[in-house]
């Protein structure tokens, strides 16, 4: 995009800063018992004050109530959200459609904030007013450049007496990978993906695939070993920098090793792995160091030098890998 | 010929483009704006100019370089492996080549899109060389995926080993933070932090913060190193090479040399600190200011040690509130580094280097006569000192 | 009635109890028809299919009612959520097994902060802080 058309882009999206996407919305069925009882279904709620007069007397609400989260669902349109929304129906399509037409064509939901004045009672009816109240400058992120737009939702009963607000931002970006990650509706807050995510798997070379070999077919841990000089190496490499011999073998580890060092690792996340991940690099009593995982501990109780055991971890994709656990 | 590199090549030229997060435009141009900047800066003519070096991450041919920023005729171009480690190594290969005669006057160069474009932070998951994948794979499906938890597991070991804590670190996320406040081009220029922002920074790679660990930008950086002789009829005052080296210890792998005796030490470091005193003659005591490369904040304490600053294990007695800036022991990065300028592989602490030796620095320390820059930690790395001419 | 925790009573760092929620079709489109939201891809799997994903995967409210759920289920019935902040990520689908963990990160008077997190094989579905007032 030229610096031109960009700037009469960035100055037809800031027009719509402050404006409201559309009239005030009001709830087509007053906040009452049987939405309330299906959503307790759905979600596993048995909350006494969701659900029965007469525990709900017993608590701090004094009478039924409706779940705080539920505060969007009374004004949602429902039936008529299946057919889409192509032609724009308000501000925020519009705005929207402008910056799919000029490119940014995924959405991905990437925050929200809810603010409950007080639980609603039975009979109360919603009406919600939404402003976009900010569009941000282009940023870069993970998905794309792209923006990021922020919604604020007022909600207020049949009085004007006010019950709660609401702010949603989303990212409107251009797909850094050609749309492979192109979001899947405007209130999706979910990135699309082909195939379930598993942990990066080593390529099988000369010199490395034997080893996940007898991981898998043994589960076993292996060791390297020069079949001259009997020296032993991990990772495992074609040739001993002792004596020089391309001839080796490998032995079964004991699995017993110390840990040498550790991070517990938070950021970034990957698909197929499990956060927060204890990465370690562990001194097995043969004598070699080896990176690894640690398992069936909590982080707290992870520390440096602490005794560990082997196990072999198989994931749901049936790949094997060697993790170690506090020993017993 | 010469038979070492001491005093036989300058710094005569530095050049560099904004620093961003989204810089909107090709790597190439970066590379070409700054490389440009770089001549100028010196004040001859793209023509004069017969050598290039840069990263072999690096996304910009010589030749492409060359050609778009109207240098002729070239006798000398190289890459140089490793990431950041690489910084140092372009200064130590265009010095050889000035030194020998293989060119006059060479350009060297970083630039990328590192922010909007390929990210180092994100990881090896992605595009991933085959050759390198073998390697990887004895990390990669344990989770150890990002630079930040490799440099993590060695920074747990140290601070276990000697007990520095995160006060320590935030010494140095801090001080670096402050002298960005005096750049305007740095990234972090009008965002000073407290030891409260620094301490409520979320956890990334335990023990490091997200203040712990640099910045990804989009950006370039470029150095034109010649002889002392040329670089007196020049527009500047130069930065001449007083010693340089590259430096890779046995065991060495590109960011997992997990497999040595001491992983709370930098044996690479130790050996380039080695090679540069003795072919400066000088020694820890001589050196006035430094930019030590400073991906992560724990690398700064271990590098103290391996230069002689401190003994082993007493950096966290060395690294205060204001050992590391103006008028303390060694002011460090006084540009904000790659922890608050910007991350341009290390190519923007040795310009800054050379803005030290000229007396331009944003934060320019009294009298200063020679200044450390080192390449990446934990990868193949090198070290040089500037000194006056 | 079960006992509701007074803010008082609360440590930082203290572990709500771990909940493994299968996801099921049932689940997703019950969810989502509950919160009135009818978009396609919340329970009609062709739909998803056709914006590249799986499957059809978990409307946010439903992601937001059954963290609710969880985190009142452990405080008790006298707890009042006034605040939810919500960042979202990956999808859950169907065969999903969404592990919902949560911990005590902050209290203020009688107010807690409480952080809930949603992984599934996928990585991180959602992270959520609740405000809670207690008795």
């Amino acid at each position: 995009m030229s610096d031109k058309k960009k700037e009469a882009l960035e100055a037809e999206i800031r027009t719509y800063v402050g404006k409201p996407i559309g009239p005030p919305v009001t709830g087509r069925d007053p906040v009452n018992e049987p939405m309330i009882r299906q959503w307790c279904d759905a979600m596993g709620e048995s909350h006494p004050a969701y659900l029965d007069a007469a525990t709900a007397s017993d608590t701090v609400h004094g009478e039924i109530v409706a779940p705080p989260t539920m505060l969007q669902a009374w004004i949602m349109e429902g039936w008529e959200m299946h057919e889409g929304y192509d032609e724009p129906k308000n501000e925020q399509h519009r705005l929207h459609k402008l910056l799919n037409d000029n490119g940014y064509t995924g959405v991905l939901g990437t925050n929200t904030e809810e603010n409950y004045t007080r639980y609603l009672k039975l009979g109360e009816t919603v009406t919600a007013l939404t402003v976009i109240d900010s569009i941000s400058e282009e940023k870069a992120t993970g998905a794309g450049i792209g923006y990021f737009i922020t919604t604020v939702t007022t909600f207020t009963n049949q009085d004007g007496e006010d019950l709660g607000n609401m702010s949603f931002r989303v990212l409107r970006f251009k797909p850094a990978d050609g749309g492979a990650s192109q979001a899947a509706s405007d209130g999706g807050g979910e990135a699309a993906v082909a195939q379930k995510p598993s942990r990066i798997k080593p390529p099988y070379g000369h010199d490395n695939g034997w080893w996940w070999e007898k991981v898998a077919e043994g589960d076993c841990l292996p060791i390297q070993r020069c079949a001259d000089c009997g020296k032993l190496r991990h990772p495992p490499r074609p040739m001993c920098d002792a004596c020089g011999s391309q001839n080796w073998d490998s032995i079964e580890a004991s699995g017993k090793a110390t840990l040498h060092t550790f991070t517990v690792i938070h950021y970034p996340q990957f698909p197929g792995y499990e956060y927060p991940i204890i990465s370690a690099i562990v001194d097995l009593e043969e004598g070699e160091r080896m990176a690894s995982t640690i398992v069936e501990c909590a982080p707290e109780d992870v520390s440096i030098g602490m005794a560990l055991e082997m196990l072999i971890q198989e994931d749901e994709d049936g790949f094997k890998i060697p993790f170690f656990k506090p020993a017993s | 010929m010469p038979t070492t590199l001491h005093n036989e090549a300058a710094i005569a030229g530095i050049g560099q483009t904004a620093y961003s997060k989204n810089s909107g435009v090709s790597e190439l141009s970066l590379a070409t704006e700054c490389v440009r900047k770089a001549i100028d800066d010196a004040g001859i003519e793209p023509s004069e100019v017969d050598g290039l070096v840069t990263y072999t991450m690096d996304s910009s041919d010589e030749v492409e370089v060359a050609r778009t920023v109207g240098i002729g005729d070239m006798t000398f171009w190289s890459q140089v492996n490793y990431g950041g480690g690489a910084a140092v190594g372009l200064v130590a290969h265009a010095a050889m080549a000035v030194a020998t005669g293989a060119a006059k006057n060479v350009v060297v160069y970083r630039a990328l899109n590192g922010r909007s474009g390929q990210r180092m932070g994100q990881g090896v998951s992605g595009n991933i060389i085959s050759s390198d994948l073998i390697h990887w794979s004895w990390y990669m499906p344990f989770g150890l995926l990002t630079p930040a938890s490799w440099i993590a597991l060695q920074a747990q070991l140290y601070m276990h080993k000697y007990g520095a804590t995160s006060e320590h670190l935030a010494h140095v996320a801090i001080t670096q933070r402050k002298h960005a406040q005096n750049n305007p081009n740095a990234a972090m220029y009008g965002k000073p932090m407290t030891m409260d922002d620094y301490m409520n920074s979320r956890m990334v790679c335990e023990p490091l913060r997200l203040f712990d660990c640099c910045q990804e930008d989009d950006g370039g950086c470029a150095l034109l190193i010649t002889s002392p002789e040329r670089a007196k009829d020049m527009k500047q005052k130069p930065a001449v090479i007083r010693g340089v080296t590259q430096a890779s210890f046995e065991g060495q792998e590109q960011m997992t040399s997990f497999y040595r005796d001491d992983l709370a030490a930098l044996p690479e470091m130790e050996l380039a600190a080695q090679r540069v005193y003795e072919m400066s003659g000088l020694s820890a005591k001589d050196i006035d200011a430094a930019c030590l490369y400073d991906a992560f904040t724990p690398e700064i304490l271990m590098q103290l040690e391996a230069f002689g600053f401190c003994g082993k294990g007493e950096a966290k007695d060395f690294v205060t509130e204001d050992s590391l800036t103006i008028g303390g022991a060694l002011p460090n990065n006084t540009h904000g580094g790659l922890l608050s300028e910007a991350y341009m592989h290390g190519v923007n602490n040795l310009a800054e280097g050379v803005r030290l030796i000229r007396g331009e620095s944003c934060n320019q320390p009294e009298g200063v006569e020679h200044v450390l820059v080192t390449s990446g930690v934990g990868v193949p790395t090198g070290a040089v000192i500037f000194g006056q001419d | 009635m079960q006992k509701t925790y007074k803010a008082s009573e609360l440590e930082v760092g203290q572990a709500l109890p771990d909940l493994d929620l299968e996801t099921t079709a049932t689940l997703v489109a019950g969810g989502a028809i509950a919160s009135r939201d009818y978009t396609p891809v919340h329970h009609d799997k062709s739909a998803a299919v056709s914006q590249g994903l799986p499957d059809m995967f978990m409307n946010i409210l439903t992601t937001q009612g059954i963290c609710s759920r969880y985190v009142t289920d452990w405080a008790g019935p006298d707890a009042t959520v006034t605040c939810v902040k919500t960042k979202l990520g990956g999808p859950n689908m169907p065969g999903d097994t969404l592990k919902i963990r949560g911990k005590v990160v902050s209290t203020d008077g009688d107010d807690a902060d409480i952080e809930v997190t949603g992984n599934n094989a996928w990585g991180n579905h959602v992270t959520a802080t609740f405000t809670l007032r207690l008795p």
